[in-house]
């Protein structure tokens, strides 16, 4: 890593032309280009049509009626969830132009970051519409806001923009991990109650998980990018952190009673 | 000390008074409201316990010729077996009764589209209809389903002034919000945007003053309710194609301008 930025500051100073910006990237990228992802973007689609009745024999386990708290639960999660993927694509959206300019390499990373964000948001985009959920209503105050916070922290730099990323997804996995947690306690409860699982909510459970990682795999890459050395880290990633935590709060406590009251 | 006091119990009084519904909320009027739709899991219970809907469905028998009173309800438990007091089980009264007619009427709209638009993607190749076309077909679908007792919607015992009263209002919207998402979800309408909210808020409005038109019109087979129908939903997607455009144009200049402040050199 260090051999290819020290002949980049070589190359900087000798090459002062407007054309830098465009032969820069090419002289130093020696890093890798390809980022190692365990999946596509393009696995993220749901099955529209609902699954065929598993119903061959009604000797094998039944399955039990979800209560208003576990709908409850579930149409949180999914809504939050797509509240939060759709900040996501966002932040990259709005990081992506200030940063690539300032640093052309790091542009297969951002595309490579907001193409599985993307992925993401589709997901829980056609889980909402397949099961009814109704979307979040703040749609577009989580569209300004992620937009501010992701053009203000590319602005201020890759440090800060990287920075960003740790803290967002921090917390993200955080989430994930919560809800696979609580649908974990759930099937755990209807196996001892004897009953099955369905394959939608096994489904689900899957998606989390690679979504989770993910997710954790874009923390991982932040990091690599010196999103520690971002000026005040502690102030920056806190901040973030806070805001992604009251995002979540606010639409999983508020969001919930909202249309119920009307 | 003391108006400050008096305003904290002021605040007090107002706080109890607002919270206190909310501690009411959970009455069985109100449950089902819009959450996950498990497709492999079996759907909790209906809105009616069984001896309810074998109450009100023998009483909504008699509604073109009663209307929905309270002797409906006694000849309808009458009829399915039960004594004149067991109308008892139904504390809403009449009310209960609308409810049963707006409860049925919605559910049967998902056979119908199904024997209709046929099977999901695959069967609608034959006559592919646009997501509009169906919420066209299903509102007067579901309008038509009316007939039977629209000239009880409003006239003798008017159900509409039934579900006015203002402790009937929350379901009553209620259950035109399930109505109209119904509609939407039968179309196959798979937006999640904020368009979910206008579209459904829109289809609402209209079916609500579609329905009250209806119960004025004396033309055969209601042809002018159609008309109506179709007019109020032209209107909204004229109004709602030219807000989509006026913002593609707002959202293409913006990023253009941006876009030529950075080949500017600004880094922003």
């Amino acid at each position: 890593m260090s051999l290819p930025r020290i002949k980049t500051c070589a190359v900087r100073q000798t090459l002062q032309s407007p054309l830098r910006d465009f032969l820069l990237p090419a002289l130093s990228q020696p890093t890798r280009r390809q980022f190692l992802s365990t999946t596509t973007k393009n696995n993220a689609t749901v099955s529209s049509t609902p699954s065929p009745s598993t119903d061959p024999s009604r000797s094998q386990p039944k399955r039990k009626p979800l209560t208003q708290e576990q709908r409850d639960f579930l149409s949180s999660a999914l809504r939050v969830n797509q509240a939060g993927e759709l900040a996501a694509t966002l932040i990259y959206t709005a990081q992506t132009p200030p940063l690539v300019n300032a640093h052309p390499h790091l542009r297969p990373l951002m595309a490579h970051m907001y193409a599985q964000e993307e992925g993401h948001f589709n997901t829980f985009n056609s889980l909402i519409a397949k099961h009814r959920v109704r979307p979040t209503a703040l749609y577009p105050l989580w569209s300004v806001l992620a937009t501010g916070l992701g053009w203000s922290t590319a602005v201020m730099g890759r440090e800060a923009a990287m920075a960003c990323t740790e803290a967002v997804e921090t917390e993200i996995g955080d989430h994930y991990n919560n809800q696979i947690r609580t649908l974990l306690e759930m099937f755990e409860q209807w196996e001892t109650e004897g009953y099955e699982v369905g394959k939608e909510l096994q489904d689900l459970i899957t998606t989390l998980r690679r979504i989770r990682d993910e997710e954790l795999e874009h923390l991982d890459h932040a990091v690599d990018n010196d999103a520690k050395k971002a000026e005040p880290h502690w102030l920056l990633t806190g901040v973030i952190r806070l805001g992604c935590r009251g995002a979540i709060w606010v639409s999983e406590r508020i969001e919930q009673t909202q249309i119920t009251d009307l | 000390m003391a108006p400050s006091r008096a305003t904290t119990r002021l605040a007090t009084a107002l706080l109890r008074q607002t919270t206190q519904p909310k501690l009411r909320r959970p009455s069985p009027s109100s449950t089902l409201p819009r959450t996950y739709h498990s497709y492999d899991h079996p759907p909790p219970p209906g809105v009616f316990s069984p001896a309810e809907k074998a109450i009100l469905s023998a009483a909504y028998k008699h509604v073109p010729e009663h209307g929905f009173t309270q002797h409906a309800l006694t000849l309808g438990a009458r009829d399915a077996g039960y004594l004149d007091i067991s109308t008892n089980l139904l504390p809403e009264g009449p009310f209960s009764l609308i409810r049963y007619h707006l409860v049925t009427k919605r559910e049967a709209l998902a056979p119908w589209a199904k024997a209709v638009f046929g099977e999901g993607e695959q069967g609608a190749a034959a006559a592919p209809l646009k997501v509009p076309e169906k919420v066209e077909r299903l509102t007067w679908e579901r309008l038509l389903s009316n007939a039977e007792v629209n000239h009880r919607w409003q006239e003798a015992s008017p159900a509409l002034a039934v579900m006015a009263q203002p402790s009937h209002i929350p379901a009553s919207l209620q259950e035109l919000a399930l109505l109209a998402d119904e509609i939407y979800f039968l179309s196959g309408d798979k937006s999640v945007d904020p368009s979910w909210y206008t579209k459904r808020g829109s289809l609402s409005v209209i079916y609500a003053s579609s329905e009250l038109f209806m119960t004025n019109d004396r033309s055969p087979g209601y042809g002018e309710t159609r008309a109506f129908l179709q007019r109020r939903l032209d209107e909204t997607s004229t109004v709602s194609g030219t807000l989509g455009s006026v913002a593609q144009w707002v959202g293409f200049t913006a990023s253009a301008g941006l876009n030529v402040l950075r080949s500017k050199g600004i880094r922003i």
